[in-house]
Parts: C-alpha cells; sequence; structure tokens
C-alpha cells in the first residue's frame, strides 16, 4: 500500500520561505492534485516530493517510509514533466528504458517493460523514432511511458499538458483519467488549469503562497468552499462576492456572523429590475456559444458575472437578479465559510 | 516563353558574376597555398629562377630529404600525438569545469568564472617568462609536459571552458532533473545527457583546440631544445642551411606536408568549423 504524508513541510530559498507548513495525506491510488495562482508552491511541493528538491524541514513519508534524505530514484516515485523531458540524442526505446538501464534491470526484463508501457500507450509504432520527430501528443505518451515502466509506487505529473493544443488537451486528459483506471496508482498532479483539476482528482489541494488553504473533493470545494479564496478560485467564471450588509435585508434568516456572500454566476437567475436580491445594468454580454456572459454593473459599483442561456441582452439593460437561497454562500470577516 | 527564358538568362548570369567575384577575392587565400606545394617541388635554384606554378622539374626528392635533414617523422608525430593529448585532455577539463560553473550552485562560482574570464585579457606572450619559470621550477623544461599542460589549462583551456559553460547554461535544466529522477549521480548526468547533448560545443572546442596545439610556435621554441622534441611548427623553421639562411624548397615541402592533417580535419569537419567559429566568436 503505498500511501504518502507531508507533515508540516517547509520549504526556504534563502530567506524566503516558499512552503510554510504543509501537512497532508494521500491514500492509496488516490488522484490528487495541487492548484493554486502562480507562485503558490504547488510546483516546489511536487519538486520536494520527488526529491528533486531538498526538504528545509517537516516529514515526508512513502509507503510508511521517512524518505526525507532518499535520492529521487529511491523514492520510487516517477516524474513527467512540463516539458516533457526526453532526452533528445536517445529514441522513444531508449528514452523510455533509460532509467531501467541505468538501474541495471536485466536487458529482457527491460524490453518486456517497454514494450507492456507501448502497447498500453499505443507507442509501439514509434519506438525507434526520436523525440524530435514526435507530435507534442507523442511526446508526452513517451513521457508517461518512461515513467510506467519503473513501476513506481506514486506518479507526479508537474503541469503536463500544459504544453498542448486545446483539443489534445482534453484527449489526453481523458487517457490520463483512464491510465489511472488501469494501473490504479497513487498521482499528485499540478496544474494552473482547473478543468483539469476537477475532472481529474479525488481530491484537490489548493495551496496559496505555500500553505494549504483547502483540501477536497472537486465537489466539496465547488459546493462548499471553505474560504473566499478558495470560493473565487474554483469555479469559472468567478464566484461573485459581495458585502453582506448590501443584501442583509433581502435574506433574514442568514448566519449573523456573515460579513460576504458569494454567488456563483450559473446559480443566478434574471427577473425584472427592482425585484430579486439585487439589481443592475448590463454592461457587456459575452456570447460563448452554448450561454452568454453578462457583466452586471450594480448600484455600488460591483460587477457581477452572470451566466444566461436566454435571448440575447443588448447592454444598458436594467435587471434584477436572484437566487435560491440554499445556493449562497456566506463568509465571516477572516474570508471562512460561516456555515 | 521567352519571358522564362530572359528570366533564366539573367539567373545564368548572375550566378557567372557571383562565380567570378568568389574566384577574384579567393586568389589571395588559395594562391599562396598552390604557390608552397608548388615550390614544394622545385629545386631550390628554381624557386629564385623564373616564377611560374608549374615546376620545369619535379623535385619529388624533396620530401625525401626533410626526413633526413632532421628526425621529421619523430616531429611529426611529436606533434600529432601533443594535439591529441590536449584536445583530449582539454575536452575533459573544459566540459567538467563548465558543467560546474554552468550547473553547480557552490561559494564563488560567480567569482571564479569572473577570474577565468579576465585570464582571458591576459596576452599569452606576459605569461611566458613566469611559466617558464615554473615548468624549470617542475623539472619540466625540455620536456613535452608544458605544450599539453600550459594550453589545456592556459587561455585556450579557459576559452573551450568558456564556451561549454555557455552551452551547459543553454540546456533545459528539465533533462538533468530526468536524469536525477532515473537514477543518475550528478557526475551521470554530465557524462549521459550533458555531454551527449553538447556535441556542436565539444566538436567546436576539439577543432579549436587541435588546431590551436598543431600551430602552437612560442611555447614549443621557450621550453623544447631537444631536435628529437621539436614540434612540426619549430621543425619547420629549422630547414636552414649552416649560414641560417632558410632551404626554402625543403622547408616548402615539409610545410606542405605539416597542413595534411589540418586540411583532413577540415574536409571532414567543414560543418563544424564553421559553426564552432560562429559559436566561439573567434576568427578563423
Amino acid at each position: 500500500m503505498t500511501s504518502l504524508s507531508l507533515s508540516n513541510i517547509k520549504k526556504n530559498f534563502g530567506k524566503v520561505e516558499v512552503i510554510r507548513g504543509v501537512d497532508l495525506s494521500v491514500d492509496d491510488g488516490e488522484f490528487v492534485v495541487f492548484v493554486g495562482p502562480s507562485g503558490c508552491g504547488k510546483s516546489t511541493l511536487l519538486r520536494m516530493i520527488s526529491g528533486l528538491e531538498d526538504i528545509s524541514s517537516g516529514v515526508l513519508r512513502i509507503g510508511g517510509r521517512t524518505v526525507n534524505e532518499t535520492p529521487p530514484a529511491r523514492r520510487g516515485v516517477a516524474m513527467v514533466f512540463q516539458s516533457y523531458a526526453l532526452y533528445p540524442h536517445l529514441n522513444v526505446r531508449d528514452n523510455m528504458g533509460f532509467g531501467l538501464k541505468v538501474r541495471k534491470v536485466p536487458t529482457e526484463e527491460r524490453a518486456r517493460r517497454i514494450n507492456d508501457a507501448a502497447r498500453t500507450l499505443k507507442l509501439e509504432p514509434l519506438l525507434d523514432r526520436y523525440p524530435r520527430e514526435l507530435s507534442g501528443g507523442q511526446r508526452q505518451r513517451v513521457a508517461i511511458g518512461r515513467a510506467i515502466v519503473g513501476d513506481p509506487e506514486v506518479f507526479l505529473f508537474d503541469e503536463p499538458l500544459s504544453n498542448l493544443d486545446a483539443e489534445l488537451r482534453v484527449h489526453m486528459r481523458s487517457e490520463l483519467a483512464s491510465l489511472h483506471k488501469r494501473l490504479g496508482s497513487t498521482m499528485i498532479y499540478v496544474t494552473h488549469d482547473q478543468i483539469e483539476a476537477m475532472t481529474l482528482a479525488d481530491k484537490i489541494v489548493v495551496l496559496r503562497d505555500g500553505l494549504v488553504e483547502q483540501v477536497g473533493t472537486p465537489r466539496d470545494l465547488y459546493e462548499r468552499p471553505g474560504n473566499l479564496f478558495v470560493a473565487q478560485f474554483i469555479g469559472s467564471p468567478k464566484m461573485n462576492i459581495l458585502p453582506f450588509g448590501s443584501v442583509a435585508k433581502a435574506l433574514p434568516g442568514s448566519p449573523g456572523r456573515a460579513s460576504h456572500v458569494g454567488m456563483r454566476p450559473e446559480d443566478l437567475t434574471l427577473t425584472d429590475p427592482g425585484s430579486g436580491l439585487v439589481s443592475g445594468r448590463v454592461l457587456l454580454s459575452e456570447y460563448t456559444g452554448a450561454s452568454s456572459l453578462l457583466h452586471v454593473e450594480l448600484p455600488g459599483g460591483e460587477v457581477f458575472l452572470v451566466a444566461y442561456d436566454g435571448p440575447s441582452i443588448e447592454p444598458d439593460t436594467l435587471l434584477g437578479l436572484t437566487i435560491a437561497p440554499d445556493r449562497l454562500h456566506f463568509f465571516d470577516s477572516d474570508g471562512r465559510r460561516t456555515q | 516563353m521567352s519571358v522564362s527564358l530572359t528570366r533564366r538568362r539573367i539567373r545564368l548570369l548572375n550566378r557567372a558574376c557571383w562565380t567570378i567575384a568568389l574566384c577574384v577575392v579567393a586568389i589571395p587565400f588559395v594562391f599562396p597555398f598552390l604557390w608552397m606545394v608548388s615550390s614544394g617541388f622545385k629545386s631550390a635554384a628554381e624557386i629564385f629562377g623564373s616564377p611560374s606554378l608549374v615546376p620545369r622539374e619535379w623535385q619529388w626528392r624533396n620530401f625525401i630529404d626533410v626526413f633526413n635533414y632532421q628526425p621529421f617523422a619523430r616531429q611529426y608525430f611529436n606533434s600529432l600525438y601533443i594535439a591529441v593529448t590536449v584536445t583530449t585532455l582539454t575536452l575533459l577539463v573544459s566540459s567538467l569545469a563548465g558543467y560546474a560553473l554552468a550547473r553547480m550552485r557552490f561559494a564563488g562560482a560567480a567569482l571564479i568564472a569572473l577570474f577565468l574570464m579576465s585570464a582571458l585579457m591576459v596576452p599569452e606572450e606576459v605569461t611566458i617568462i613566469p611559466n617558464f619559470f615554473m615548468m624549470r621550477w617542475a623539472g619540466l623544461v625540455d620536456t613535452h609536459w608544458p605544450l599539453i599542460l600550459l594550453p589545456t589549462f592556459g587561455p585556450q583551456g579557459i576559452m573551450a571552458t568558456f564556451l561549454m559553460r555557455q552551452y551547459f547554461l543553454a540546456l533545459p535544466k528539465e533533462l538533468e532533473d530526468a536524469g536525477k529522477m532515473d537514477g543518475l549521480s550528478r557526475l551521470g548526468v554530465w557524462w549521459r545527457i550533458a555531454l551527449p547533448m553538447s556535441r556542436p560545443a565539444l566538436a567546436a572546442v576539439a577543432i579549436i583546440t587541435f588546431l590551436n596545439s598543431w600551430n602552437l610556435f612560442l611555447e614549443p621554441l621557450i621550453f623544447v631544445s631537444s631536435l628529437q622534441k621539436f614540434t612540426l611548427p619549430l621543425a619547420l623553421s629549422n630547414f636552414t642551411d649552416p649560414y641560417g639562411m632558410p632551404l626554402w624548397h625543403l622547408q616548402l615541402a615539409a610545410t606542405s606536408l605539416a597542413v595534411v592533417p589540418i586540411l583532413i580535419v577540415y574536409l571532414i569537419a567543414q560543418r563544424q568549423i564553421i559553426e564552432s567559429f560562429a559559436l566561439s566568436g573567434v576568427k578563423g
């Protein structure tokens, strides 16, 4: 069983503390996704798990073993890099078998594992090609293949799809999901793409400034964000936030400690001006095909985003917005969820 | 039809003009070489007789006399083995040092790089006397060691280190990370990833170093005194009569022989040579 646990993990680069005490446990076979804004430390945390970065303090355990000082190759982890990091001077077969060769795995065993991985990833016709002769998607598959042949206990992915075009990304995403199902291995995945996080993860870890903001299933994070940051970070378009005072009268029975109220764009419905929870003037209507995204300016100057799939609405139209009470999110003055 | 014919004619004319212009420009470079080779086949008297590129009488004997006059074969071998040794050592040292300076974080790395760069500014002639005293102190005068050690660790070696460092700086760091994940040590990453990926830079360093060592004159002149230990540049200047006047026919025949390895290197690695000069920013 390969679980993984991080206890009060910290990382300093000189005087700068980039990871400021992370506690996390990952169960065997779980697909965990690290998300967060740029510079939040998600890639650094992944590199610390891989062994490519030293751990300044705290304890990292993989499969029950403390591996703080264990070299990367002996941690039982494999990493897939953002740029694929395929060796340009080796063909696909040698790229995939390189790690096994370094570990002195016998030739027959090496060939068997390479062929197995190539079959799994449909790479068989490409085994004698060099990385420069492959498309982006093929390179990505080779990078994954290189990770698979080592039969690692934990897979680490550092934004592996970010260099692919939109269509290929969707395709590779589903391939990764099915690969996880097939292998049943523990996987940790770093991305800034929410769709990837929401679709792939069993568990999402939201990071900000080197700290974990919230850990939960994608549904948990979307429906019950633990704080204002997570509420606005998870979900696209992002959640609208209003000071609670501006809508307090229209919301009798709301939590007394609430300081802010959040409403997801897709939960809001249009109504006549003056009725509903708030009213405003349409600034802009962005047609996205399946629906439109309305930018509505409220009397206080705040701009609300509303997902809308009715007939087109002209700018400057006045309208009211309403929402089901159970779709409201309340946060206290510290930004923490109050219910 | 006539339009395309005219266009073709213009293109041909254009090409002919260019070819003639390039031939004219090439004369100052090619003519001395041809003169050297042809004079190698002339007698001493004919060289100063009526000038002609084709010898009146082909003196094949000159190429035998070259070997009889002094231990030319031995001197040829000296140059060859010294150039190969210097090239091998320089490749090893410069790639290791360049990798360390480019990739390893250690105290004083930037300062060391700065010192090395500043050493490039010092003319070789300025350091030759201290170097001589150092070699004499080490008991290495009249041996080949100074001709191996000084180029390897001197300005040529530093230039090579600088070239390798710049090249390693541009190598993607993720490849090294991948190597570490695959179980390579730091030295393993250098040997199995960084070096195979640096072939263009290594070729550039090898070519420049080989040519430098092959043409080295000042150091052999200062450090070597035995005829048996001469290298080619020194040996070539030694084809003189008892009064110290050059024996041109022998000197030019020997020089023609001396350029053979350089010609071979050029023929094999023309593309890399041009790339190497572009990479190093130095003139050929």
